[in-house]
């Protein structure tokens, strides 16, 4: 695989690379796959997609690897995966849920999640309308990275929100490389919504909260993708306090109880020395559906592999996956929330971890 | 209005940070006529050592900035002394190649002690701010841009008032004049170096604080002031803070009324504006730059 490993998402690959190392470490203790241990080759890309595109084709016209296991984000997995394609090689992606991925007609792509952009909204606009009408927020401002996934997923909230009443007061698409959101912030606290929906992708999310801090602006909800769950974002932003109230979606938690996932948690922990990462979760799905595939048929054949996937549910760590012709997957993520210094789950109730939602998120610092 | 007005204090406010990393940089380069790259790398370096001195010694990054000038200061004169000022005298256009691998070096040995992963200071008035009204004055801000004001005051009485400062100005203007009147430009040069990789420490604390950073943030800022001076105009510490301030106010009244997207080419705009209507830059002294030709 090629990953990020130095640049702007420098720190979320180092926790994803992790999560691969740990499954190669269980596969080969237990004897390999088919018969031969697994060697990870992996190359840097730099956050760069010419450098992903060539690294992939590194991989497999020159060290002529037998798998393929995918990237970080859509903006890398987008070419990565058409390599592949282009190869006839099946593509296990841990992240790289932009629907756009799914729209270009290959049949040898998997996203190794519960779910996708265009799903990312459902579990928190199911809650928005479980509201009474007194309670929902009546206005949002909406800010996203110019991203694959999280612009997508941000135009998603909108149009469902605004079907909900919620008045749109500002929407803003910025570049990937804005470090500087205090004229988001500025411009945002000026129109005081209620609600603040983000889509963010890295330090962008922690970014753009320190500049709403400066100017002390606290929005009674606050939606971010992605950032909110990086171990480090509290302390980025302040402490637990300040991150006490805030949503994000999540395609896996430390306490879910699918098969696995507990002894996932503490293999990681024993060999890194700290907790996993949703990004090393996600890594480490993707080399179980990648194992489950190359066990179920017995061979490298990459077509008979595809094949499998599309007609079978494999058993995960971040629950059973199945996915359509696209590579699709056909479910919807978790909607989290930060309270009290812990990331709990709290939709949907049959994987919630917590039976409060704080409706309103409490002053920065104050939490 | 309120936007108007807030737009324009909060251009003021990231202005003078940005004037006040580029401080540096207006020495190098305006006086002697050193691009030097590495001058983004010193910056980043001077913010995680203000960085750690908060998280380990709970040390405010605006004091702590004090004591880092010391160890910046000597490590500027070594650079200048071991490398540039070698590499200088073969080839000055070299010096350019030189600072950008010392960038480069700087920026990995920085990522093998502190890692990659990005940091951020928060001491107790990160997240405080003043209300006038409607209008909202983030306190860390304020602070960053007072310190700002103080550096740049100090330094041109520092360049106005003291012998070491006439004889910057005068291996600038005229460096055999300098040398017939006792002024040795590489003691000069050492000196010049020195101030201006200390001076990185204050725009590094101001930046440990305000933004989060990682080894490879150079990048983002090195563009930047070199913004700042080339539209201030070469040397002039006065014209960089100038300069600084105006392109705060471009990037904050492009955000808040064009686009955010729009504000990110407000630097390079303003470059080609300056470059093509004046061309020494819009604070310099130009006088005294043509009697120096």
């Amino acid at each position: 695989m090629s990953l990020p490993m130095t640049g702007p998402v420098a720190d979320v690959s180092k926790s994803g690379y992790q999560g691969y190392e740990l499954w190669a470490a269980q596969v080969n203790a237990d004897g390999g796959l088919l018969g031969r241990k697994v060697k990870l080759d992996m190359l840097d890309d730099g956050f760069d997609p010419n450098q992903t595109a060539a690294d992939y084709t590194r991989l497999i016209s020159q060290d002529h690897v037998n798998l393929l296991l995918g990237t970080f984000s859509s903006l890398l997995n987008a070419p990565a995966s058409a390599i592949a394609a282009r190869q006839g090689m099946l593509y296990v992606e841990p992240s790289g849920g932009a629907a756009t991925l799914f729209t270009r007609g290959f049949t040898d792509l998997f996203f190794a999640q519960p779910g996708t952009t265009t799903s990312l909204p459902d579990q928190f606009v199911a809650w928005i309308a479980s509201l009474p009408a007194s309670q929902r927020p009546a206005t949002a401002a909406y800010v996203t990275q110019d991203d694959p996934s999280a612009s997508p997923a941000v135009a998603v909230f909108r149009t469902r929100l605004q079907a909900l009443g919620v008045k749109t007061v500002y929407y803003q698409v910025y570049d990937p490389s804005t470090t500087n959101f205090d004229s988001i912030a500025t411009a945002i606290a000026h129109d005081r919504p209620q609600m603040i929906i983000q889509g963010a992708v890295a330090d962008d999310g922690a970014q753009f909260v320190r500049s709403l801090q400066k100017i002390d602006y606290n929005p009674k909800i606050l939606f971010q993708t992605n950032a909110p769950t990086d171990e480090a974002y509290p302390s980025a932003i302040g402490g637990a306090a300040s991150a006490n109230g805030v949503f994000t979606a999540q395609s896996w938690s430390s306490t879910a109880t699918y098969p696995g996932n507990q002894g996932f948690v503490q293999a990681y922990t024993k060999m890194f020395g700290a907790p996993p990462t949703e990004d090393a979760a996600n890594s480490y799905t993707a080399g179980q559906v990648l194992q489950a595939a190359v066990k179920a048929v017995g061979s490298l054949d990459q077509q008979a592999l595809a094949n499998w996937l599309h007609n079978h549910t494999v058993s995960t760590i971040v629950g059973p996956l199945k996915w359509d012709k696209a590579g699709d997957p056909e479910g919807s993520l978790l909607l989290s929330q930060w309270q009290h210094g812990t990331l709990q789950i709290v939709a949907p109730a049959s994987a919630a971890t917590s039976t409060t939602i704080l409706l309103t998120k409490p002053a920065w610092g104050n939490g | 209005m309120t936007e108007l007005i807030q737009a324009l204090i909060f251009g003021v406010l990231t202005g003078s940070v940005y004037a006040l990393m580029a401080t540096g940089l207006t020495l190098t380069f305006g006086v002697m006529k050193i691009v030097n790259l590495a001058q983004g790398a010193f910056l980043i370096l001077a913010a995680y050592l203000c960085y750690t001195l908060w998280a380990h010694l709970g040390i405010d990054p605006l004091l702590g900035s004090l004591i880092v000038t010391v160890p910046l200061g000597v490590l500027g004169a070594g650079v200048y002394r071991l490398i540039v000022e070698r590499v200088q005298r073969t080839d000055h256009g070299l010096t350019i190649v030189v600072t950008f691998a010392i960038a480069l070096v700087a920026e990995a040995i920085i990522a093998l002690v502190w890692g990659p992963d990005p940091v951020t200071a928060t001491p107790a008035y990160f997240n405080k701010a003043f209300h006038l009204g409607s209008v909202s004055v983030p306190a860390a801000q304020l602070y960053a841009c007072l310190l700002a004001v103080a550096i740049t005051v100090l330094l041109q009485a520092a360049l106005r008032r003291t012998w070491l400062g006439h004889a910057i100005t005068a291996a600038a203007e005229n460096p055999d004049g300098a040398r017939l009147v006792g002024v040795e430009p590489k003691k000069i040069g050492t000196w010049i170096f020195a101030i201006a990789t200390a001076t990185t420490a204050f725009g590094g604390a101001a930046l440990s604080f305000l933004y989060q950073f990682t080894p490879d943030s150079q990048d983002v800022w090195i563009g930047l002031t070199l913004s700042v001076v080339i539209v201030g105009g070469l040397g002039s510490v006065t014209g960089a803070f100038a300069a600084g301030v105006l392109l705060g106010l471009a990037e904050s009244v492009t955000s808040t009324y064009v686009s955010v997207r729009w504000a990110a080419a407000v630097p390079t705009i303003l470059i080609l504006l300056v470059l093509l209507i004046r061309p020494q830059g819009l604070f310099t002294l130009a006088a005294r730059q043509d009697a120096a030709a």
